[in-house]
């Protein structure tokens, strides 16, 4: 098919574009950096472009995009709207917490739970691929526990295979709690198994320092990676056919975004490329507008959500949800630039179902909620889950619709005469 | 999952987007056999053309193991939002649309791997 072939020469297309940039700016420093960067903690926030330079953040990022690609590819699963996404925030956490290193065990765990479950693998590639938020445990088993170096990385993934193999089991389990008004339901899923996860490291005696790392310096070249790899979905959404994609761009608009909605499957790939241009487009000029950073993990977020742009997010159902956010962060004077409002503001979009499905107002009230929860979470599941604001959006959600559930069924029109 | 616990969810949502309309009646029919399964769904509220071709399209969809696998198991349990028959034309092997007297009636078909649809009636492929 035209669209299959659209998407398998994105993707590698696009993972060359980071390693040439990685390349262009500090040569072959750049692979040094990179396997450096697979032997150090990965808990939030760490940015990447901090802690291991740009160029190496930038080859890793494509590294990791690239074990998504080849896995996809392995298995014949269709790159369409969940692949699409899953490859878009693989790479975007690859520049703040993923590394193959970190990410392969829990494959490997989720693998050989298909294998027990007698499903095939690509049942399940879906929760591999987005698993791969609980990266940070294995990191943290293997670099922060102050183990022995020969025990370290091996537990380390032993720590991984345990995670991946129980995933499955938890994700199903959770998707039924919010009932897919969660777009990212392996956040929430990786942060209940973090909860045992940490409390486990902490009664072990084991402290995991909260450090964070966040790179913060002016550059005139960050600010432009996403714009310009969102003009560029654009103009390739266009020139698929502008009718026809402009048609899928609008009527992408009137879906609720529910789990699993698949935009390129409803529409076509032209008009999620068009949505997901947008939306990168219009995230990379809220954050010039506040003044924010184009670091690791805002260029991650920005990636994540124009990956979600062809699985749940659009425009419509995404700014009630980023306006609740903006909202409780005025009134309980958090800065806008602060990281964690940054990310919130941009993660947030996890909860767009709820303004699709429900409208303007409980949208707006899931982003201020969301934005409350949001940096309480972090610290609960020792911030080794990534999808931290899938942790908090999954439980704002499942709040949300067991109030709604409340209400419409004890409606009186429910009622026989 | 168990075949009974299966069976109980597929009911659920189709019955869940039949009763959306509204129907004074609504009658399930299910035929077991080791290899597989006919559930019959018939109502009598009326269903315009263009729902029902919507209908067929989502219920005929490709077949989507990493989807099925996975965001499937939110069949027949999520009773909230509208129901979504696309979660049930990744798990079934083929479906039917047909109007009858006032209403409709829909044959799903599902099988193992060794499904032999001629204990069946299913349609032969054209």
């Amino acid at each position: 098919m035209k669209e299959d072939r659209l998407l398998f020469i994105f993707f590698p297309a696009l993972i060359a574009a980071f390693i040439v940039t990685a390349l262009v700016i500090e040569g072959g420093a750049a692979f040094t950096g990179f396997l450096r960067l697979q032997l150090q903690p990965a808990r939030l926030i760490n940015d990447f472009f901090m802690t291991a330079g740009i160029a190496a953040a930038l080859m890793n990022s494509a590294a990791v995009g690239l074990v998504g690609f080849i896995i996809i590819t392995a298995t014949k699963t269709r790159l369409s709207g969940p692949t699409f996404a899953a490859i878009f925030t693989m790479m975007g956490f690859g520049l703040f917490g993923k590394t193959p290193l970190n990410i392969l065990p829990i494959i490997a765990g989720v693998f050989l739970a298909s294998r027990y479950a007698l499903k095939t693998f690509k049942e399940y590639i879906i929760i591999a691929l987005f698993g791969t938020a609980l990266g940070p445990l294995v990191s943290a088993i293997a670099f922060e526990l102050g183990l022995p170096a020969v025990f370290a990385i091996p537990a380390g993934i032993a720590g991984g295979l345990v995670a991946g193999f129980f995933l499955p089991a938890l994700a199903v389990s959770i998707l039924n709690l919010h009932q897919g008004y969660n777009l990212y339901n392996m956040g929430m899923t990786c942060g209940f198994f973090s909860l045992f996860a940490a409390a486990l490291i902490k009664a072990g005696g084991h402290q995991l320092a909260a450090d964070s790392y966040w790179y913060s310096e002016p550059s005139s070249f960050l600010p432009f990676v996403i714009p310009v790899i969102s003009a560029l979905m654009i103009i390739i959404g266009l020139l698929s056919g502008p009718g026809k994609s402009l048609r899928s761009f609008v009527k992408i608009q009137s879906k609720d975004g529910r789990l699993p909605s698949d935009f390129i499957d409803m529409t076509s790939a032209a008009g999620a490329f068009i949505n997901s241009g947008m939306i990168g487009i219009i995230g990379s000029a809220y954050i010039l507008m506040i003044g924010g950073d184009f670091n690791g993990p805002i260029i991650g977020g920005l990636l994540t959500i124009m990956g979600f742009a062809a699985f749940g997010t659009h425009l419509k159902n995404s700014w009630p949800v980023v306006a609740g956010v903006i909202t409780a962060a005025l009134i309980f004077r958090m800065p806008l630039t602060s990281p964690g409002v940054q990310l919130a503001a941009i993660f947030c979009t996890t909860l767009s179902p709820i303004a699709g499905q429900f409208g303007i107002l409980p949208g707006l009230i899931a982003g201020f909620l969301h934005m409350l929860m949001v940096s309480q979470t972090g610290s609960w599941q020792g911030a080794m889950n990534l999808y931290n604001n899938g942790f908090s959006g999954g439980l704002t959600a499942a709040f949300i619709v067991a109030v709604v559930q409340w209400y419409r069924s004890n409606r009186k029109d429910n009622k026989f005469k | 999952m168990r075949r009974k616990d299966l069976i109980s969810h597929l009911i659920n949502e189709i019955s869940n987007y039949v009763l959306e309309s509204d129907p004074m009646r609504m009658v399930i029919s299910l035929h077991q056999e080791e290899d597989g399964l006919h559930l019959s769904i018939m109502d009598d509220a009326p269903h315009s053309d263009e729902e029902i071709e919507q209908m067929v399209k989502d219920l005929n969809s490709q077949k989507r193991p990493e989807l099925a696998g996975y965001y499937g198991s939110m069949t027949g349990r999520d009773l909230l939002g509208a129901s979504r028959l696309n979660l049930l034309g990744w798990q079934v092997k083929h479906t039917d649309v047909n109007r009858i007297d006032k209403g409709i009636k829909i044959d799903f078909w599902l099988g193992g791997d060794r499904f032999d649809s001629k204990q069946f009636t299913i349609p032969e492929k054209e």
